[in-house]
C-alpha cells in the first residue's frame, strides 16, 4: 500500500492531530540512542499516536488486513533500534498516552497506560508511600510501556530485580487487533499461577507479539531511609572482592554501582561539584530500609569496604545522595566527556557476565580498547554483573566506526564466552540479533514457533530479536 | 561565515546520542508531547540540513522555530551539546537562503536602527491609546505583519509613552565618592518597555558610588537577530556595540536585562566571532559585562538595613533563561530580594523553567507562548505572593500579561526597583562604610 493512502486511512481513524506522514516529521521517528540508527536513521511510513485501546485496535486491524508491519514506541530511548521502522511500517507512538488510570494502594498496584514516564509514576506513588522499585538511569525520560516491552531494571537491581517480576497483568491488543488480557480478567491478585503465563512471556517481547496497552505493576512500601556508601580502590580487582564481601556479610544492598577511571574523569567533567577522586575504581553501595537498618548495613559496608578501599565516604544527606547517584546515573551520556572531539556510542554497552567473571571482563574489555585504539568508559551495575562499556568515538570518522563495529562484535562474543549474556537490560533489538544463536541455540527455534502463533503475519516489529 | 564551518556544526553535532534528556527539561516538548517537539530531534534535522539531506526551507525553519531558545536542553545536556547555537545556526542557515521582506524591515531596519524602532514601539502605544489598533485589524493590517501578532497585540498594551533614553543623561555623576566608572548597556525593552527599570538602575548605581555613562550610539544586543535567524546582522550588532563601549574607559559594562547580558556574555561571543579577527577583542569586551545583579551583590556588595516598611511583601522570584541557563545565575538575584529590608522571597515551583516569552516568540508563536505562560502563572499564583520578580525585559512583559490573562492582581518587577524604593526612604550603604 502507498505511504501516502497509509496516511490517509490512519487520519480516518484517529483523526489529524494524532497522525503524522509528512516526511519532515516522520524523520523525527528516524532514530533512537542507538549506533545503529546515527550511522543509518530509518523513517517509518507514518505514525500514529493512539490514546485508547480502541484506537490501538483499530489502527492494528487495518495493518493487519493489509500487512503493514507496526512497530511500537516509547519515548524512543532505546538503544537498540528496537523501536525503529527498519523495515517500514507504522510506528505507533504510545507515549503520548500517559495516563495514570488507577492507584490501588489498598492492593499494592497501580494501573497505567503505557506513556507513563517512569519518574512521573514514582512522584504520583510516593503520595501513596509506594514506589515502583526498577530504577533506570532514564527514569525522567523513559515511559513504562518501553519498561516491560524491554524488561528494563536498572541501578537497583540487585535488591529489587527487573520490571518482570513487578508486572501482575497486562491488556494487550494482539496483532489481529483481539485484546486480550493476561494475568486473570478481573485480578487484583498479587500472587496469581493460574494458566501459562502470558505476562510473563509478554515482558520482555520487544513489541514482536503484540501492542501493550493497559499494565498492572505491583507496588512497593517506599523506605524510610537510605545510604550509599563510595569507596574508592586504587585496584580493580579490590572492587568485585569487596562486593562478594558484602554479600558474605548478609547484607544486600539496593544498588552497587562501578565506575572505572574513565568513568570518574568523565562524571567530574559533567559534573565537577560531584568531585569524585581520581581512582582504578569507584563502588557506589546504597543501601535502603528503615533508619537502624540503614545505619546498621551502612556500617558493615564500610567496615568491609575498608580492609581494601583507599577511602571511604558514607552520605545520609539528601543532597550528596542525589549528586553521587545522578552522578552515576548520568554516566552513560556524560561518557563523551573524555575526548573533546569524540561522542559515546551506544553499542556493545550492556553485556552481563557472572560476578566472578566482572573484573576478568573489565580487563579484557580495557585490552579490546587497547588493541583498537578505542577509549572506551566503562561503568555499570557490578552488584549483577551488568557491566556498561561506552566507546567514545568520533562517530563521522568511517575508519573508527571500521573498528569500533569489530570492537563491538567482539566485546559481545566475549559476554557468551563468559558465561553472560550480551544484554543485561537493554534489550536486543535490531543491533543484538545476530547473536540470538550463539546465545540461545535451538530454543530460537521455539522463540520463531511463538511469535508464530502470536503472529501469523510477521507484522509485528519485524527485524528485531531474534 | 558558512553555516557549515561555524565551531558548534563542526564540533558539536556528532556528539549527540540522542539520549533523549532533553525531552524531559523542554518546556515546549512537554506541550506538544510527541518527538517533533524533541530537541534532539531538532538536532538531528540540523545534522541533515549539514549533510544536504533536507531541503534548508520554510517548513523546516517552521520546525526549528518552534523552539524558545530557552537553553533548558542545553543546561542538561549530559554530552556538553550547544543545543540552541545549533538551532539558531541552522535558522540562519535556512533565512540565507530563503530571504523574507518581512524580516529585512523587521530585523534589519528598525531593530538596528534605536530611532527607528523607538518611533515604532511608540507608535503601537499611540496606535493603542487612539484606538487606531481597532482599525488596523478590522483592515486586516495586523495580518500583514510576521507571526501571531494579530494575537499578540494585546501584549504590547501597556507601552510607556517616554523612553528611559529620552529621560535619562548620559553621563551620570556618582553621588557621593566615586568608586567605578560604569558603561551602562541600556537594552531596547527595558528602554522602550520598562524605562522605570532603567531609572531605577541608574539612581541605584549613582547613589553606590558608580559613574554611569549611557552611550549614546549603542545598539541593540543582536539576541532578537539570532533567534530570527539574522546572524548576520547580530554580528554587524555586536561588532559595533564592542567599538562603541571600547572607546570608553569603563571599569565595567553593567546590564539590568538578562538577554542582553547574555548576548554580551563570553559564550555567545565564541559562537558568534570564534576564528574571527575580532574573536580577541570581543573575548576581552566579554569580560566587562556583568549582570546588574551580580554587581551588586559580588562587587558593591550592597546591604539595606533597617526595616522602614510597615509591612512584609511576598515576592517570588521567576528565573530568566538568559540569566539562569545561559549564564547559571540564580543565587544574586535572590540575595539581593533577601537583603532588601521588608521583603519576604517566597519561591514557586519550577521558578527556572521558561515563562514562554522568550523575546519575540510570544508574538511568532502566540498559542504555544500561552500554553507555557499559564503553567508558570499557576506556579507563581500557589505562592500567594505580591509580587513577581524577573530580571528581563521580556520576562516582565510577559508575566505581566500573565497576571492580566489570569486577573490576578500583581506587579510585575525587576529587583532593582525595590531596591530603589528603599533608597527612595533610607540612603544607600555598601558593604564596609
Amino acid at each position: 500500500m502507498e505511504k501516502a493512502i497509509i496516511g490517509k486511512e490512519l487520519v480516518k481513524i484517529l483523526g489529524k492531530e494524532k497522525v503524522l506522514v509528512d516526511e519532515l516529521d516522520l524523520m523525527y521517528y528516524s532514530y533512537d540512542s542507538s549506533f545503529l540508527t546515527k550511522l543509518e536513521p530509518s523513517n517509518p511510513f507514518a505514525v500514529a499516536m493512539p490514546t485508547s485501546t480502541e484506537e490501538v485496535q483499530q489502527v492494528v486491524r487495518f495493518a493487519w488486513e493489509n500487512n503493514i508491519n507496526i512497530v511500537p514506541r516509547g519515548a524512543g530511548t532505546g538503544e537498540t533500534g528496537g523501536c525503529i521502522a527498519v523495515n517500514g511500517g507504522i510506528v505507533l507512538d504510545l507515549s503520548t498516552w500517559d495516563e495514570i488510570v488507577e492507584i490501588d494502594a489498598r492492593n499494592m498496584q497501580v494501573i497505567v497506560r503505557p506513556g507513563v514516564i517512569h519518574a512521573n509514576l514514582n512522584d504520583e506513588l510516593a503520595k501513596y508511600n509506594l514506589f515502583f522499585p526498577p530504577d533506570p538511569g532514564s527514569s525522567k525520560m523513559c515511559t513504562i510501556g518501553g519498561m516491560v516491552a524491554n524488561n528494563a531494571s536498572g541501578l537497583r537491581a540487585v535488591k529489587y530485580w527487573a520490571t518482570e517480576p513487578y508486572v501482575l497483568g497486562l491488556e494487550v491488543v494482539m496483532p489481529n487487533g483481539d485484546v486480550i488480557i493476561t494475568g486473570g480478567m478481573k485480578s487484583r491478585a498479587i500472587k496469581n499461577v493460574s494458566g501459562i503465563n502470558l505476562t510473563k512471556f509478554m515482558v520482555g517481547s520487544e513489541g514482536v507479539l503484540g501492542i501493550i496497552t493497559r499494565i498492572r505493576l505491583r507496588c512497593f512500601p517506599k523506605p524510610r531511609a537510605r545510604g550509599i556508601a563510595m569507596a574508592v580502590f586504587d585496584c580493580l580487582d579490590d572492587a568485585p572482592a569487596t562486593v562478594l564481601d558484602v554479600y558474605q556479610a548478609g547484607v544486600l544492598p539496593s544498588g552497587i554501582e562501578i565506575l572505572d577511571s574513565s568513568a570518574i574523569t568523565a562524571v567530574n567533567e559533567f559534573k565537577p561539584e560531584i568531585n569524585l577522586p581520581a581512582a582504578e575504581a569507584i563502588l557506589l553501595f546504597e543501601v535502603d530500609g528503615n533508619p537502624p537498618s540503614v545505619d546498621f548495613e551502612g556500617e558493615i559496608i564500610q567496615q568491609i569496604a575498608k580492609k581494601r578501599a583507599r577511602s571511604v565516604e558514607w552520605a545520609t544527606e539528601e543532597k550528596r545522595m542525589t549528586e553521587l547517584w545522578e552522578g552515576r546515573s548520568v554516566t552513560a551520556t556524560a561518557a563523551a566527556r573524555v575526548r573533546p572531539d569524540g561522542s559515546r556510542i551506544f553499542a556493545g554497552e550492556d553485556i552481563s557476565v557472572p560476578l566472578s567473571r566482572v573484573a576478568d571482563t573489565l580487563r579484557a574489555i580495557r585490552a579490546l580498547g587497547d588493541k583498537y585504539g578505542i577509549k572506551v568508559v566503562n561503568y555499570g551495575h557490578i552488584g549483577d554483573g551488568n557491566v556498561h562499556t561506552a566507546p567514545v568515538i568520533n562517530p563521522e570518522n568511517p575508519d573508527e566506526v571500521e573498528k569500533v563495529l569489530k570492537m563491538v562484535d567482539e566485546i559481545h562474543l566475549l559476554a557468551i564466552e563468559m558465561g553472560g549474556t550480551t544484554t543485561g537490560e537493554h534489550g536486543v533489538g535490531a543491533v543484538r540479533r545476530p547473536y540470538a544463536e550463539a546465545e540461545h541455540g535451538k530454543a530460537v527455534e521455539y522463540m520463531r514457533k511463538a511469535k508464530e502463533a502470536f503472529d501469523p503475519k510477521g507484522i509485528m516489529n519485524p527485524g528485531k530479536v531474534f | 561565515m558558512n553555516f557549515k564551518d561555524l565551531p558548534p556544526i563542526k564540533e558539536q553535532l556528532m556528539k549527540c546520542v540522542r539520549c533523549g534528556k532533553c525531552r524531559s527539561v523542554c518546556p515546549v516538548f512537554a506541550e506538544v508531547k510527541n518527538e517533533t517537539a524533541a530537541p534532539r530531534g531538532h538536532v538531528f534535522i540540523v545534522q541533515m540540513l549539514r549533510d544536504d539531506k533536507v531541503e534548508p526551507d520554510h517548513k523546516v525553519y517552521e520546525k526549528l522555530s518552534a523552539c524558545l531558545l530557552c537553553e533548558n536542553c542545553t543546561v542538561n545536556c549530559p554530552s556538553g551539546i550547544d543545543i540552541h547555537e545549533l538551532n539558531a545556526a541552522a535558522r540562519a542557515y535556512i533565512y540565507e537562503k530563503n530571504p523574507s521582506l518581512g524580516k529585512e524591515l523587521v530585523f534589519d531596519t528598525l531593530w538596528t536602527s534605536p530611532g527607528l524602532l523607538k518611533t515604532s514601539t511608540m507608535l503601537m502605544g499611540g496606535v493603542q491609546k487612539l484606538g487606531l489598533q481597532k482599525l488596523a485589524r478590522n483592515i486586516g493590517l495586523t495580518k500583514i505583519l510576521p507571526g501571531d501578532l494579530s494575537k499578540a497585540e494585546k501584549m504590547l498594551d501597556s507601552v510607556p509613552s517616554r523612553s528611559a533614553r529620552s529621560q535619562l543623561p548620559e553621563v551620570n555623576k556618582a553621588k557621593g565618592e566615586k568608586k567605578y566608572t560604569v558603561g551602562y548597556f541600556l537594552g531596547c525593552g527595558t528602554d522602550l518597555l520598562n524605562p522605570e527599570v532603567a531609572l531605577a538602575t541608574v539612581n541605584v548605581l549613582t547613589l553606590n558610588g558608580c559613574e554611569v555613562i549611557i552611550p549614546r550610539e549603542s545598539k541593540c544586543c543582536g539576541l532578537p537577530h539570532i533567534a530570527n535567524g539574522k546572524l548576520e546582522t547580530a554580528r554587524r550588532l555586536a561588532a559595533h556595540n564592542i567599538k562603541i563601549f571600547n572607546s570608553y574607559e569603563f571599569d565595567y559594562i553593567i546590564t539590568d536585562c538578562a538577554s542582553c547580558s547574555s548576548a554580551l556574555s563570553r559564550k555567545n561571543m565564541e559562537f558568534l566571532f570564534k576564528g574571527l579577527k575580532i574573536e580577541d577583542t570581543a573575548y576581552a569586551f566579554a569580560e566587562k559585562v556583568m549582570d546588574l545583579t551580580v554587581f551588586l551583590v559580588d562587587v558593591l556588595k550592597i546591604e539595606m538595613d533597617g526595616d522602614n516598611l510597615s509591612e512584609k511583601r511576598r515576592v517570588t522570584y521567576h528565573d530568566p533563561c538568559h540569566l539562569a541557563n545561559a549564564q547559571g545565575i540564580k543565587s544574586q538575584p535572590r540575595e539581593l530580594l533577601q537583603r532588601i529590608p521588608g521583603i519576604e522571597l517566597v519561591e514557586m515551583k519550577n521558578a527556572n523553567t521558561c515563562c514562554g516569552g522568550s523575546g519575540t516568540y510570544s508574538v511568532t508563536h502566540y498559542d504555544m507562548s500561552m500554553k507555557i505562560l499559564d503553567k508558570k502563572m499557576d506556579n507563581a499564583m500557589e505562592t500567594g505572593a505580591d509580587m513577581i520578580a524577573t530580571c528581563c525585559p521580556s520576562c516582565m512583559m510577559q508575566l505581566r500579561y500573565g497576571t492580566q490573562r489570569h486577573k490576578w492582581n500583581c506587579r510585575v518587577i525587576h529587583p532593582v526597583q525595590l531596591i530603589n524604593d528603599f533608597y527612595l526612604h533610607k540612603p544607600a550603604k555598601t558593604a564596609g562604610e
